[in-house]
């Protein structure tokens, strides 16, 4: 039995869920070391990645069209990397954030299911096998979503539920659409074809589907509700990691099945434009922190969009790296934000952000992390959104694309804004006369959203080598 | 005229009606009932396209895809189902 | 001269089309459902006259079988909760305000125009090929299976299987985490009658399930199938309550869930080394490996597929607790 890197990179969270799942009493030991080890096994593929360029592995020994092959290359490994890492110290801020029992016994499980399917997401070269991934990754994330059990949770859980059970509909018929027009579904066979009428039908449906679980706007109606009522890790795993998955698949598919008009590449920027300004107003209205949080998120995924379409459509062999340096750094950014955003909560007993500044209790070390986070979202020199935003930017005013740049300062006026409601919470201006209570300012849970907030920051002084790392194999390049 | 292409068609058919149904239906078991019929659509579209004109074979790939598509729909609902039953029963409680 | 057959076909297509409407614009829950049921019957139907009798078996046991059944104790809950068991007609049970018609109407010429794009977009394709015919037809003879639906079910797109039988358990998990602690609606009063039927028909399904499975590697039929026929033996267990799931069965049946996925991933790591990558079962033992994952497999699907029917998760309601939920 010798097995390689990228099998353990999917199995380790496979047999760590049915391990948590067996053994609930020793859930929380089975998660924390998969997690653990998954991390390992990332690092062992990234290894391999550095030397050989690209990865690949016919599963069952049948290559691709036959066989479902999976493939490490730049992108995917950034991916997986960002996922574990970001999921390892999402795991250790749930130690603390989970009292309950049974929210423990169901977290780890569901949570352990959610790493496989995004890792297979990263890993997968057959659509059909990306269809599968995303029921995966999307049973597991309802889980999460509703572990409060609160009606409000259940509301959320459920329209989410609809839209992802529609999006995965719509990507399934968009794959029949494949078969029927090339009789084979892997990603060397989209590369191959000849653009036809029929494809973009196809690639219609699939981009659509993916556009719901993605949640841009206009079709961004289920995430604020679901992301805000979460528990707090549950959160940042939805809004760091999971709404990423769809994401990738729509770069890569954009890739290999190229859009076959200009005009849909500018009305995909438009549509994050909207997300950007509509995310942004809302945001600014948001009467809940974790529910600005959220918002944030809308804007955010839509920022992504809009360094995809920065330079139209020959600008899309350079763009979707601009894309996934804004992935990475939302994915750091925003599941620190969240976890910070719950250890406040957890403090004050509330999240309204009106009151914030009422409380004798100050949780400075979470309120320090939340504005370290928003440093990344704002997109403040030195942080990783920084880079992303920066790359955004430079692209598009290369192509003469000024529109995004106006978009885009806007949309960062406005996340100033809307982060400033919060801060001005954080600083107390004494409106409490009381003594600022027993409680320290700090605990022992602060640790790891704290490290991911930094993280956030200082990744941006690493943007360099993780740009060359995106290219490695090829990434968006020729070879599929 | 041939099997496949009726079928096809009415595939298509079905899944449209699922697809308007599941953007119009508010009855939230209505609505489960309307992506039903959209999976149904898609299964029609992939066995169609699995035909081939007797007395060759069908193709079964798409055919073992049908059956995981299956699967996979059968889990979705029963999680929709789930959520359904626990959220009218708190709701109930609460008029109480 | 025109193919009698061909009539049939447009009989059944139109049939399929006028049902799936129906299913939507019923007035009565219970009768959508109802014509959901025969929807997907006849869809079995349609899909065998195109030589997939594979599918049509699927569809019929799981997607209209098992789904029906899930479907029915569903609205059975939901006029409980709502006190409107004694109702006879079984309206929206969510609280709605009416859609304007002219939304409706928008909603329908938008999916039209999108069903007029896939129509075009479909008979632009080129219908009976190409597909994996040949790649398959090559591969065969190494697959260890003599059925081609086994063979890319099992051998050549296993990961596809097993990713799939993974979506199972995380729906059981997920369904557990959010049905627990929710109290149950009484069972409809089954008569003694129905007792007898249960207990008279259960060894004959049993029999059915197993002769599927068995089959399955060399004609239609196989571990989903029969799966979901045995999963029919405990729903009629759990109707019937000649099984009542007990908190103490609990553990048991955790491992039950994960058995076929463990076994299923166990088995593709323990082929691998010697220049064999994961899932490559070596060609002489791939009949038995395939046999053995499929056993397995079908054991996991039918109890996962009862539980997903019982819904919550049996634990011991404290009092308090089931007076809440109730």
């Amino acid at each position: 039995m010798t097995i390689d890197a990228m099998t353990l990179t999917l199995f380790l969270p496979l047999f760590g869920a049915m391990a948590a799942f067996v053994l609930p009493r020793a859930a929380t030991g089975i998660g924390l070391v998969t997690v653990l080890a998954t991390c390992g096994a990332v690092w062992l593929l990234a290894l391999e990645v550095l030397k050989a360029g690209a990865v690949i592995t016919p599963l069952g020994g049948w290559e691709a069209p036959l066989g479902i092959a999976l493939r490490a290359d730049g992108l995917s490994l950034a991916m997986l990397a960002m996922t574990s890492g970001v999921g390892l110290l999402v795991s250790l801020g749930a130690l603390n954030a989970l009292r309950d029992l049974r929210q423990r016994q169901y977290f780890w499980p569901l949570w352990l299911l959610l790493l496989t399917g995004m890792n297979g997401v990263y890993l997968g070269t057959d659509i059909f096998n990306l269809y599968v991934m995303i029921e995966v990754i999307a049973l597991a994330a309802v889980g999460l979503t509703v572990l409060s059990g609160t009606k409000e949770a259940l509301r959320a859980g459920l329209e989410y539920m609809y839209a992802s059970i529609l999006g995965a509909l719509l990507f399934l018929m968009g794959v029949g659409f494949v078969y029927l027009h090339l009789g084979r579904l892997d990603f060397a066979g989209l590369l191959e074809a000849e653009p036809s009428g029929a494809l973009s039908a196809a690639l219609a449906l699939m981009l659509v589907g993916l556009l719901l679980k993605t949640a841009l706007f206009p079709l961004h109606f289920w995430l604020p509700a679901a992301h805000a009522n979460a528990t707090a890790p549950a959160s940042a795993l939805l809004s760091g990691l999971v709404v990423k998955a769809a994401l990738y698949i729509f770069l890569r598919l954009t890739t290999y099945m190229p859009l076959p008009d200009e005009i849909l590449v500018t009305l995909i920027g438009a549509l994050g434009a909207g997300a950007v300004l509509w995310g942004g107003v809302q945001a600014l209205r948001a009467e809940r922190l974790k529910l600005l949080v959220a918002w944030s998120t809308v804007v955010q995924i839509g920022l992504i969009f809009i360094a995809f379409a920065r330079a139209g459509q020959v600008g899309l062999t350079e763009s979707w790296k601009a894309a996934a340096l804004l992935i990475l750094a939302h994915g750091v950014a925003k599941a620190a934000m969240f976890l910070a955003a719950g250890r406040i909560k957890d403090e004050l007993g509330h999240d309204i952000i009106r009151d914030l500044d009422k409380s004798n209790i100050r949780p400075t070390l979470a309120q320090f992390t939340f504005a370290l986070a928003a440093i990344s979202i704002i997109g403040l020199p030195p942080s990783l959104g920084f880079i992303g935003k920066w790359t955004l930017m430079e692209g598009a005013m290369a192509a003469g694309y000024w529109h995004w740049v106006v978009v885009t300062m806007i949309g960062t006026l406005l996340s100033v804004a809307y982060f400033s409601r919060v801060f001005a919470g954080f600083l107390r201006f004494d409106r409490v006369r009381a003594p600022v209570g027993e409680h320290q300012g700090w605990a022992l849970a602060d640790v790891a959203p704290l490290t991911l907030a930094i993280a956030s920051i200082s990744l941006g002084l690493m943007a360099a080598p993780i740009l060359s790392f995106l290219e490695l194999g090829y990434a968006l390049g020729v070879m599929p | 005229m041939t099997p496949d292409l009726i079928y096809g068609l009415t595939g298509i058919a079905v899944f449209a009606i699922g697809l308007t149904g599941a953007l119009c239906a508010q009855d939230r078991l209505r609505r489960v009932l309307a992506l039903k019929l959209c999976s149904l659509g898609a299964g029609f579209l992939l066995v169609v396209a699995a035909w081939r004109e007797p007395p060759a074979a069908p193709d079964p790939v798409p055919h073992a895809l049908v059956i995981t598509g299956i699967v996979v729909m059968i889990s979705a609902t029963a999680v929709a189902l789930a959520l359904i039953r626990r959220l009218q029963s708190l709701e109930a409680e609460d008029d109480d | 001269m025109t193919d009698p057959f061909l009539i049939l076909d447009l009989l059944l297509a139109g049939a399929v089309i006028a049902l799936a409407i129906a299913t939507l614009t019923a007035r009565d829950l219970f009768a959508a459902i109802v014509l959901f049921i025969v929807l997907g019957l006849l869809s079995a139907l349609a899909w065998v006259r195109l030589s997939a009798p594979d599918v049509a078996l699927a569809e019929a046991a799981i997607g209209t079988g098992v789904t029906g059944a899930l479907l029915l104790k569903t609205l059975h809950h939901l006029r409980y909760v709502a006190g409107t068991l004694g109702e006879q007609a079984a309206h929206g049970v969510t609280p709605v305000t009416p859609v304007p018609m002219s939304v409706i109407w928008a909603n329908a010429a938008f999916c039209g125009l999108i069903t007029l794009g896939l129509a075009i977009a479909f008979l632009d394709a080129p219908l009976g090929g190409p597909g994996f015919d040949a790649l398959v037809a090559d591969a065969m003879p190494a697959s260890g299976v003599d059925h081609g639906v086994t063979a890319v079910l099992l051998n050549f797109r296993s990961y596809d299987t097993l990713m799939e039988v993974v979506v199972l358990l995380a729906a059981v998990i997920a369904v557990w985490q959010i049905e627990r602690g929710l109290s149950e609606a009484p069972a409809p009063d089954l008569s003694v009658i129905w007792q007898g039927f249960a207990r008279l028909t259960l060894p004959a399904i049993v029999v059915v399930g197993t002769y599927l499975l068995w089959k399955g590697s060399e004609a239609p039929g196989g571990a989903f199938q029969g799966g979901a026929v045995l999963a029919a033996v405990g729903i009629l267990l759990l109707l019937s309550r000649l099984y009542v799931p007990h908190p103490s069965h609990r553990a048991l049946a955790r491992w039950g869930f994960v058995l076929g996925t463990g076994v299923f991933a166990g088995v593709a790591l323990l082929v691998t080394g010697g220049g064999r990558v994961t899932f490559e079962y070596p060609p002489e033992h791939a009949k038995t490996l395939i046999l053995l994952i499929e056993g397995l497999v079908t054991v996991s699907i039918a109890v996962t597929l009862a539980a997903l029917f019982h819904g919550r998760e049996p634990v011991a309601l404290r009092a308090k607790e089931a007076g809440h939920d109730a």
